[in-house]
């Protein structure tokens, strides 16, 4: 059976592309467009894997990988940041939170910075899901 | 009232990240959400004849909205707070209603919007027309046009105009709200030479003691909250007297209300908080008459 991966992503055309290179290699895609419908279909999809954006509306992916990483249940999914946001910014972020008073969350399983290669991504996916 | 959530509309002509920066001081008061929105006018990835739609256009505007987008969102995520964006082509005006309500913001924040002089003259403002169709508080940030320097933490020194209607219970919700980020507010009522001219001199000291009461009252509440306040009574045009007290004061941003108007009476009568945000030098914040 194919590995279903989620892609959360506000921008059409890169929804597109992920999606396009999903399905070149395999995948199910599935798609949400910002943070909170993110959260919503990894809880009714249970995906193998997340390709998370970071700057979008409604929920940004920061939050929702913090939220991820801090729930029992979805803590072991893999997680792909796909993003123009640095990785820099986003270890900080995630140390500013824990900073607050939230817990010590681990760092994503790979992080691409926008714009990717298709090739990049396909053998991204396809060293953590084989 | 509280305000945790911010949203930041840019041109990128009129409020920069300076802007956003010198409002942080809202923290303190709970802010922990700013969500950016950059409309991209349609007129500028139209249909044009020979040439069709812009496309490329369209996707250079909005890959430049989100390259200063994120290069803001980065400084906001890591001091730990959440940050949204949307970027979006159509008119400022429904943008600005429609994501203020998705996100469900406190606050919003804008410069003035242009529009063309013949739109002006039948539609009205922009700034108008905002106020009129929400009933979020609305910051118009005119902080370009300011002798300070942008940095300056517009929340720090307040003038308050209240008019003792229904809104300014509403206004002063709001304000005591920000109390972590104020150190001063001058709390201002103006009295109407016409009123008061019409008076005895016995009644129009009834008047004045009245208002001053209602004034005392008012500052009351800010010393409890630990906020130096001090009242005070003007004479003469609203809209004058107000400005004239937020420069004797030095004020750094203009605080007050709305109230309820038919849309025609306040196009031909006009309202003293659109001609302020319209006009004023300084930052005006402004609260709607609840039901806007």
């Amino acid at each position: 059976m194919a590995k279903r991966v989620l892609n959360v992503e506000d921008d059409p055309d890169i929804r597109t592309f992920v999606s396009t290179v999903l399905e070149e290699n395999g995948y199910t895609p599935i798609m949400a467009k910002d943070g909170e419908e993110g959260i919503k279909k990894v809880r009714e999809e249970k995906p193998d894997l997340i390709i998370l954006d970071i700057l979008m509306p409604k929920q940004s992916g920061i939050k929702m990988y913090h939220d991820l990483k801090t729930d029992d249940s979805l803590k072991s999914i893999p997680v792909v940041m796909l993003s123009g946001v640095s990785r820099r910014t986003f270890l900080r972020s995630q140390a500013a939170l824990t900073e607050f008073g939230d817990e010590t969350v681990p760092e994503p399983q790979a992080y691409l910075e926008k714009p990717v290669e298709p090739e990049d991504l396909a053998e991204t996916l396809k060293k953590i899901l084989g | 009232m509280k305000i945790n959530t911010m949203l930041f509309v840019s041109e990128f002509e009129e409020l920069w990240f300076d802007a956003l920066q010198s409002l942080m001081g809202l923290r303190k008061c709970g802010l922990n959400h700013v969500v950016f929105l950059h409309v991209i006018k349609r007129e500028k990835v139209a249909m044009r004849r020979g040439t069709g739609f812009l496309k490329q256009e369209e996707v250079k505007l909005k890959e430049i909205a989100d390259i200063r987008f994120i290069d803001w969102a980065e400084t906001l995520f890591e001091e730990g707070m959440e940050v949204g964006a949307h970027i979006a082509i159509g008119n400022v005006l429904p943008k600005i209603i429609s994501v203020s309500e998705i996100e469900n913001v406190d606050l919003i924040v804008t410069a003035r919007i242009e529009r063309g002089k013949f739109e002006e003259l039948y539609a009205g403002s922009e700034i108008s027309e905002l106020l009129r169709r929400t009933s979020k508080p609305v910051l118009v940030y005119n902080y370009l046009s300011q002798s300070s320097k942008a940095g300056d933490d517009p929340f720090e020194r307040l003038l308050l105009a209240l008019d003792w209607s229904v809104s300014s219970e509403r206004v002063l919700d709001l304000v005591l709200a920000l109390s972590g980020a104020t150190k001063r507010v001058e709390i201002v009522h103006v009295l109407s030479e016409k009123e008061v001219g019409k008076l005895s001199k016995m009644e129009a000291h009834k008047l004045e003691r009245e208002n001053k009461k209602r004034l005392d009252d008012v500052c009351d509440i800010f010393v409890k909250e630990r906020i130096d306040a001090r009242p005070h009574l003007y004479i003469g045009q609203t809209e004058e007297q107000i400005k004239k007290a937020a420069t004797e004061h030095k004020s750094s941003m203009i605080v007050l209300g709305t109230r309820k108007k038919s849309i025609w009476k306040e196009k031909w009568v006009g309202s003293i908080a659109h001609s302020l945000a319209e006009n004023s030098e300084l930052p005006v914040l402004i609260i709607p008459a609840e039901g806007s």
